[in-house]
């Protein structure tokens, strides 16, 4: 597996801050994996982000430390039309990422602005509705789409474009649990079926666990936490940092420090039900 | 004694035509804490709504207090029901914290006397003292959060109605969330509380009413309506984790798990 | 005020017209505001209402331009009776206030049966401004939204006791502050959001961004323009050369 993306002592203020925002981080993404990032609110996953899309420093420019390189190119000094092609970026509230009238017109926003000629980009954007399956939808307005339909048409404009990398900010905090669970279906499918690596901030995180390769837990600004979900979450010190353990991990822990070490990390309870029967 | 009743409550959208409330029977006691769950469009957010008139039954009616909601104003009401909207940007207006908190008192009509000490009392509870003179614009999420609560809390209404009041929440900021409402309950207040999130609901065990396309699916304590796995999946809400451990194990104690220490202990062989 | 709104806003249907090039359907109306204000006397008015009518039904449209006549008659009765007390008779009083029906519905004709792609397409063929397009587009496709968030915020400064309705003048004018801030504020921040997703999705990358559809008159567009030309010359000509009586 390769290294898609590297981020090499990353330190970031902003322009009016004293705090740094980000403080020595080293991170790197391998090609095809789902890495799940979580801390407690104000510890940096946002700008983090924006580090690696390159909306820091483009959009947002403030005091830059270290460097962030995706696909072989260093973020700071690659324009965003070039880096749109390699990185997206979804934001939290996919009403405020569908600028168009029709869902159609929205996803081929991104190939629109890249010049990409009209046959190609009719090619590109049907395959990509097909993709996340909203073919069905291609000529509706956005206020008639539901919520998780919303989600969807606001990904498809961003995987139009054919990133490697897909940065997903929150993407379930606005959908109920089992909307929730079709997301992350969605992005399992789109790793496993097209190997499209993703980068997922959330802090619902027993919805994510289950398809997420890495955990890294981000506190203060400074990465605190790097490794195997389960093995993470499992980790007393994870509550410590603020990050919302599902009961099950905290359960395992608990189990552990009382003398009761469970052969394997269950990834459900009926599993700690097995483990703990035998 | 009944403060909340809706009887027969059918409404349908003006605009849309859609039903989104089908023959709704509730009661809820004074000082009772239920939880609102089921799938969005399910009524949820329709249901709360008629609780302090903004929205007006098509048919049947709603009671609070023993007063027929549509011989009332929605200012009246919400006097005594006060509802916490999801986002807060969609109510935060004053040039200053202090003033956000007074703004519900004074279109109440409290004397000066009352607003000043209702308001620092607020403003300490929810440790935004420091921001008093601050103007409610410039403050972090949470904090926004917490100032619309204070605002609700300011003028002590019987009835708190929280809307989603954990979304995009850190363990954190749900654990001072938690306390808020045990606070509210010790003091005799009637809490209802709409929200997906279900492994936050668990310790507390309210009543759970479980909404389904309009309809009230299930009603009662939550561990029993949460045991009924058909139910709960045809509304298209999840079982909390600890009950579902409960459910699998084939040795178990009289009660289901409420927190993970219970838990913990009765695993490794301790209480029983 | 909504209901009224509704005579200038798109709706989906399927119709002959419809499927017209919406060149040719901002000529077509074009053609009969022209047709409208040039017109002298009472029986040419009318026969312009007549076609603008005419095409609303082909538009399978009557109804939403319907609701355009209502507002125009209201107004039209007042331009009518402003003619009469200032004693320009009678005759002048229903050509003035029928002839304002017509160049309201005119342009109601265009605005029902062209879509908000459609407009973006038609400015991008009058070279209009790159940015000014999008703006425009972004800002048909937020109204709804804007307008949701609206009811939500009243609810909220409802429910903590602000009534909309009641009060003196000035009072209710206050009233307005704790709807129109937040409104402002969600704006202001939604604009930050929607310029980082148009950023991240390389917007502004070229100058002559490129589009998914085009437009392109097909026979039936070349001959309708044809005809309605023809029609319409031929309606000037009529204006020019024949007196009506009234």
């Amino acid at each position: 597996m390769s290294t898609l993306a590297s981020v090499r002592g990353l330190s970031f203020r902003y322009p009016d801050s004293q705090r740094w925002a980000l403080r020595d981080v080293d991170l790197e993404v391998q090609q095809g994996e789902v890495v799940l990032l979580a801390g407690p609110s104000g510890c940096g996953k946002s700008t983090l982000l924006r580090c690696i899309n390159g909306l820091i420093p483009h959009m947002y420019p403030g005091e830059l430390q270290g460097t962030v390189t995706v696909d072989g190119q260093e973020v700071a000094a690659t324009p965003m039309s070039h880096l749109a092609q390699t990185v997206g970026l979804l934001f939290q509230n996919p009403e405020n990422q569908i600028f168009m009238f029709s869902v159609e017109r929205d996803v081929a926003f991104g190939l629109q602005n890249l010049g990409v000629p009209r046959k190609e980009m009719r090619a590109r954007v049907d395959d990509t509705l097909r993709m996340l399956g909203i073919t069905d939808l291609a000529l509706r307005a956005p206020h008639e789409l539901s919520d998780g339909q919303k989600q969807r048409v606001a990904l498809a404009g961003v995987i139009a474009m054919r990133p490697k990398l897909v940065i997903l900010d929150e993407p379930t905090s606005l959908l109920d649990p089992r909307t929730a669970l079709d997301v992350v279906d969605l992005i399992h499918s789109l790793n496993r079926t097209h190997g499209i690596t993703f980068v997922v901030v959330e802090h619902r995180l027993e919805l994510l666990i289950p398809i997420a390769d890495r955990l890294v837990v981000l506190a203060g600004g400074r990465k605190v936490m790097d490794g195997e979900p389960m093995e993470i979450l499992s980790d007393g010190r994870a509550a410590e940092f603020g990050v919302s353990v599902p009961p099950i991990s905290r359960l395992y822990d608990s189990l552990g420090r009382e003398g009761m070490k469970l052969p394997r990390v269950p990834r459900s309870p009926e599993e700690l039900a097995e483990e703990v029967e035998r | 004694m009944t403060l909340i009743e809706f009887d027969r409550v059918t409404y349908v959208h003006q605009t849309t035509g859609g039903t989104a409330l089908k023959d709704i029977n509730l009661k809820v006691e004074k000082g009772e804490t239920v939880a609102v769950v089921g799938e969005n469009g399910a009524g949820k957010t329709t249901l709360v709504r008629h609780i302090n008139g903004l929205l007006k039954p098509s048919q049947g009616s709603v009671r609070v207090d023993g007063v027929d909601t549509r011989e009332t104003t929605t200012a009246t009401l919400s006097r005594k029901a006060g509802i916490a909207f999801q986002n807060p940007d969609h109510q935060l207006f004053s040039d200053s914290v202090e003033n956000e908190v007074r703004f519900a008192m004074k279109n109440f009509g409290f004397s000066d006397a009352t607003v000043a000490e209702r308001c620092d009392w607020a403003l300490g509870y929810f440790g935004l003292e420091e921001y008093r003179k601050t103007s409610p614009l410039i403050l972090s999420g949470g904090e926004k959060k917490r100032l619309t609560l204070a605002c609700i809390l300011a003028w002590d209404p019987s009835i708190v109605i929280l809307d989603e009041p954990t979304v995009g929440q850190d363990a954190n900021q749900k654990e001072k969330l938690s306390q808020i409402i045990k606070m509210l309950k010790d003091g005799g207040k009637t809490v209802i509380l709409v929200s997906h999130d279900i492994e936050f609901l668990w310790p507390m065990q309210p009543r759970l009413v479980v909404m389904s396309g309009g309809r009230v699916a299930a009603d009662g304590p939550m561990g029993e309506v949460m045991g009924n796995k058909e139910l709960i999946e045809g509304a298209r809400v999840t079982q909390p984790q600890l009950l579902r451990l409960y459910l699998a194990l084939k040795a178990k104690p009289r009660t289901a798990f409420l927190e993970v220490q219970d838990a913990g202990r009765w695993l490794s062989g301790g209480a029983p | 005020m909504y209901w009224l709104a509704g005579g200038f806003v798109f709706r989906r249907v399927i119709s002959p017209f419809h499927k017209l090039d919406p060149r040719v359907k901002l000529l077509i109306s074009g053609e009969f505001f022209v047709l409208a204000l040039a017109a002298f006397s009472i029986v040419e008015v009318a026969g312009v209402l007549a076609a603008i009518i005419l095409t609303a039904a082909v538009a399978k449209s009557l109804r939403r331009i319907g609701r355009v006549f209502v507002f125009s008659a209201g107004f039209g009765i007042f331009i009518f009776v402003v003619n009469i007390i200032f004693g320009l008779g009678l005759v002048s009083a229903v050509l003035y206030s029928v002839r304002f029906l017509a160049i309201i519905s005119s342009t109601s004709v265009f605005f029902v049966t062209t879509s908000p792609d459609e407009l973006e397409q038609i400015m991008k063929w009058f070279r209009v401004p790159r940015d000014v397009v999008f703006a425009f587009v972004t800002a048909v496709r937020f109204i709804p939204v804007v307008m949701l968030d609206a009811f939500q915020i009243m609810d909220a400064q409802k429910s903590r006791g602000l009534e909309f309705e009641k009060g003196s003048i000035p009072r209710r004018l206050r009233n307005t502050i704790p709807l129109l801030i937040p409104l402002v504020v969600n704006s202001v921040i939604r604009s930050g959001e929607l310029a980082e997703a148009m950023e991240s999705r390389a917007y502004g990358s070229t100058p002559r961004p490129t589009s998914l559809y085009g437009l392109s008159m097909k026979w039936y567009d070349r001959l309708v323009t044809i005809v309605s030309l023809v029609l319409t010359a031929g309606a000037l000509y009529i204006y020019y050369s024949v007196r009506f009586p009234f």
